[in-house]
């Protein structure tokens, strides 16, 4: 018990400590790391695919494995904002992207909740399809935006410190944080991802809390889609690509377990900042992009097999 | 007993956290016999046949095969030394071959290659053994129970036992197909194996077996040979546990029909059930595993679907096709699988509590902190869990302290009907003297509830009432007061006495 205590709380602490360490070893390789600049920077990286992290979050809380059809939905998002752009205006066009995407999650929540389908291989096939409709939509190539002045807005600086885009992920994080921490959804959530057996017999909606969190990480990455596009001022069908991939790495390196129950959004978002902080480095240090990838692949292994590892040990019997 | 036992077992002793299910059994089974083991739920009988497959290890106490002492280590130690389990669940891959699951663990091959062949011809050599007409080359999945039933028995004996476990071999085979298993265990006990019967069906034991062992509470009460006993006496022998902790019952005055039930069915399950509880009363609902009782109550609960059947609660018909509907009929379910679906792991005492009735202590969809702390420390209290904290995570409880948790949780629906299943199974004594203290003062406040548990002294001491249930229907309606005797006849349907 007293063990189980200490080591309950080593691994809660093991991720802030290691942003710590992480931002010691990059100010003592370069100098240009603990600059503003460069911190700033790695916060606008941060941004987009931090809004995606927010939904994955709670796709992973409720046992719902994994989002893979992010990448689609980013695309409808930014495609739909810079290609409708001159017939709405930039607001009514991210509107409409962003409801594209939750359409499309919205099926995805569907599939997944309530004809009971596996995750894993209805988003994979969701998303090709959904992917397949815009590249039909704009024929296959880039689509350019012609709104400069939404652009500057989002790259604006408030107080000449903060990017507008870094305020609106920030934003996103503190509602998501919130609806996973204190509302009756969120609850659900934890609930649904621990057992959902006795969630069901305790009278909770389990089919549609499953679906509602792929509704809700759609949604975010729609909107996701549709801040890359406007800073951008450029959409391709491809744009999205990798999201996933980063977001489950953020995911799972702040420690949020791929069998539910567990997690929160804040310690998802850490993990993220762990990763955006670790890739900062190997760019400031010339590390090529393919190491890039061994190492990222490397962390999320190596956050699966702990998790794994924990569940082991907590488990009784 | 004989000096041609083929497994002797002697002094066998086991126990697990809070309960000793075996103290210093003696057990043995000759060549050529059928020896039958009987014993109500929880008297020992699966404990014993596990130390023998090697699941569990015993204590205390020694097995010989053969005169040899062995140590069972492990089921595959078990297996190789020549013990077969045929268990109630059927262990049979539906998509394969007959042929090709009786020989799954030893199909034969050329090359790497699987000899087609050569697996049906085994196959067909083991079932013709046993005079099984079953086609070698027909999918498992598409034969009947009883069918099923055989190629697991034809499995067991491929490996070429010395010692056959039958465990409840009859409980879904109709009176004909019974017949042709006994056949089969006929044409097994003249090949020279030894046979173990473990039933609830008294009437089969008396056919079957030339010796009965009775077990209760883990100890053996005796073993005859089956030609001088009768039924009547099996069941006197069965009977007269116990009483350990149950509280006297609280008077209480009874009320007016709370929830109805009428002609509830379920394919495979159970049949035409009818009942009705009141306001105050607690309704016993007794009989043997695989009786259908957990079965019925998930169907009023709404967790399994039923084919037909009425549900009223206070006079007004209910459409229940789910846990919601029956919470916001007023209906709440202790379940008999704690662990599955009484309590949410990784959740705190607390949101365990509040989980069923969130939108009562939130507002708007966001939690009210305050609320919620208030009534889950409140329903916690009430029921005296240990630790006095709410914030712990539910899975670092006693197995005691997480039932009261399910309990305060339906308590703190305040539920109308309140269908108890094994309420106080696997926790320890103390807990169990609290949750019948808190069924009582429900009983008080007007709930009405339905009582289902395999402890007939708990049962008779706790009830108002008692619906016996056998073979998915109700076998008799007995009033306070009936002895454990009655009840033991109605639920092994010999109405001999």
């Amino acid at each position: 018990m007293q063990q189980s205590v200490f080591a309950r709380q080593g691994t809660r602490l093991a991720l802030p400590i290691s942003i710590v360490l992480i931002l010691l070893v990059g100010a003592l390789l370069s100098d240009k790391f603990l600059t503003l600049r460069n911190l700033t920077n790695v916060l606008i990286n941060m941004s987009i695919v931090g809004i995606i992290v927010v939904g994955m979050t709670f796709v992973f809380v409720t046992r719902g494995l994994a989002d893979l059809s992010v990448p689609a939905t980013v695309a409808v998002g930014g495609l739909l904002v810079l290609g409708l752009q001159s017939s709405l205006g930039t607001l009514g066009a991210a509107v409409v992207g962003v409801l594209a995407a939750a359409i499309a999650g919205a099926v995805n929540g569907w599939l997944v909740g309530y004809a009971g389908l596996n995750p894993v291989i209805t988003t994979l096939a969701s998303g090709t399809i959904v992917l397949g409709i815009a590249q039909v939509f704009v024929g296959g190539v880039i689509v350019y935006g012609d709104d400069p002045q939404a652009q500057d807005f989002l790259t604006g600086r408030v107080f000449g410190v903060v990017p507008v885009i870094v305020l609106i992920f920030i934003a996103v994080v503190a509602m998501g944080h919130l609806l996973l921490s204190r509302t009756v959804l969120g609850r659900w959530s934890y609930a649904v991802g621990s057992n959902p057996f006795a969630t069901q017999a305790s009278a909770v909606p389990v089919r549609r809390v499953r679906a509602i969190v792929f509704l809700l990480t759609g949604t975010l990455a729609g909107f996701s889609g549709v801040l890359l596009g406007v800073t951008l001022q450029t959409a391709r069908p491809g744009i999205g690509m990798g999201y996933e991939f980063d977001a489950i790495t953020a995911v799972v390196v702040g420690g949020v377990s791929l069998l539910g129950g567990s997690g929160t959004v804040l310690r998802a978002i850490g993990g993220l900042l762990f990763v955006q902080l670790l890739t900062n480095i190997m760019v400031l240090q010339g590390v090529p992009t393919e190491p890039q990838g061994i190492v990222k692949g490397v962390l999320i292994a190596g956050a699966v097999a702990i998790d794994v590892a924990l569940r082991r040990r907590g488990g009784r019997e | 007993m004989t000096e041609t036992a083929v497994l002797r077992m002697t002094g066998i002793s086991k126990s697990f956290p809070g309960i000793r299910a075996l103290s210093a059994v003696d057990f043995d089974v000759e060549a050529g016999e059928v020896h039958a083991v009987v014993g109500e739920n929880g008297a020992g009988k699966s404990t014993l046949m596990k130390v023998l497959a090697g699941v569990y290890q015993p204590d205390d106490g020694t097995i010989e095969l053969d005169g040899v002492a062995v140590r069972l280590s492990d089921p595959i130690e078990a297996r190789r030394r020549g013990i077969g389990m045929v268990y109630q669940e059927l262990n049979l891959v539906p998509d394969l071959t007959v042929a090709e699951n009786i020989l799954l663990g030893s199909t034969p091959s050329r090359f790497g290659l699987v000899d087609r062949r050569a697996l049906r011809e085994q196959a067909r050599a083991v079932l013709d053994e046993l005079d099984a007409r079953i086609h070698t080359d027909d999918l498992v999945g598409s034969l009947t129970v009883s069918q099923q039933q055989i190629v697991e028995i034809a499995k067991v004996y491929a490996a070429r036992p010395r010692i056959v476990v039958l465990d409840e071999p009859t409980s879904s085979l109709s009176e004909h197909e019974t017949q042709s298993l006994f056949r089969i265990i006929g044409r097994m006990t003249e090949a020279g194996l030894a046979v173990i019967y473990i039933s609830h069906r008294l009437r089969e034991v008396l056919d079957i077996s030339q010796r009965v062992t009775v077990l209760r509470d883990g100890r053996l009460v005796d073993t005859r040979p089956t030609s001088g006993i009768t039924a009547a006496e099996m069941i006197r022998l069965m009977v007269g546990r116990d009483l350990t902790e149950v509280f006297p019952k609280r008077e209480v005055e009874i009320g007016e029909v709370a929830l109805s039930v009428t002609g509830l069915s379920r394919a495979g399950e159970f049949d035409d059930i009818s009942l009705t509880v009141r306001s105050g009363e607690i309704l016993g609902l007794a009989g043997l595993v695989g009786a259908g009782r957990t079965e019925v109550a998930r169907a009023i609960f709404g967790l399994d679907n039923r084919d037909a059947g009425l549900i009223e609660i206070d006079g007004t018909v209910v459409n229940i096709r789910g846990p919601r509907d029956a919470v916001r009929a007023g209906i709440a379910y202790v379940p008999e699988d704690r662990k599955r679906d009484g309590i949410v792991p990784q959740l705190s005492i607390k949101d365990n509590i509040s989980l069923a009735v969130l939108d009562r202590v939130s507002a708007a969809g966001w939690i009210r902190p305050n609320a919620e702390r208030t009534l889950a420390r409140q329903k916690a209290d009430e029921l005296t869990v240990t630790p006095p904290a709410i914030t712990p995570r539910v899975d670092t409880l006693s197995g005691g302290n997480q039932q009261k948790v399910v309990f305060a949780k339906w308590l703190a629906a305040g539920p109308r009907v309140l269908i108890l299943d094994e309420p106080t199974r696997g926790v320890d004594v103390g807990a169990k003297a609290d949750i019948h203290t808190i069924i009582g003062e429900l009983a008080a406040r007007g709930t009405a509830i339905v009582l289902i548990s395999s402890e007939l002294p708990e049962v008779l001491a706790v009830s108002d009432r008692i619906l016996v249930l056998h073979d998915g229907r109700i076998s008799a309606e007995l009033p306070r007061g009936a002895s454990e005797q009655e009840v033991m006849h109605a639920a092994t349907g010999e109405f001999v006495s």
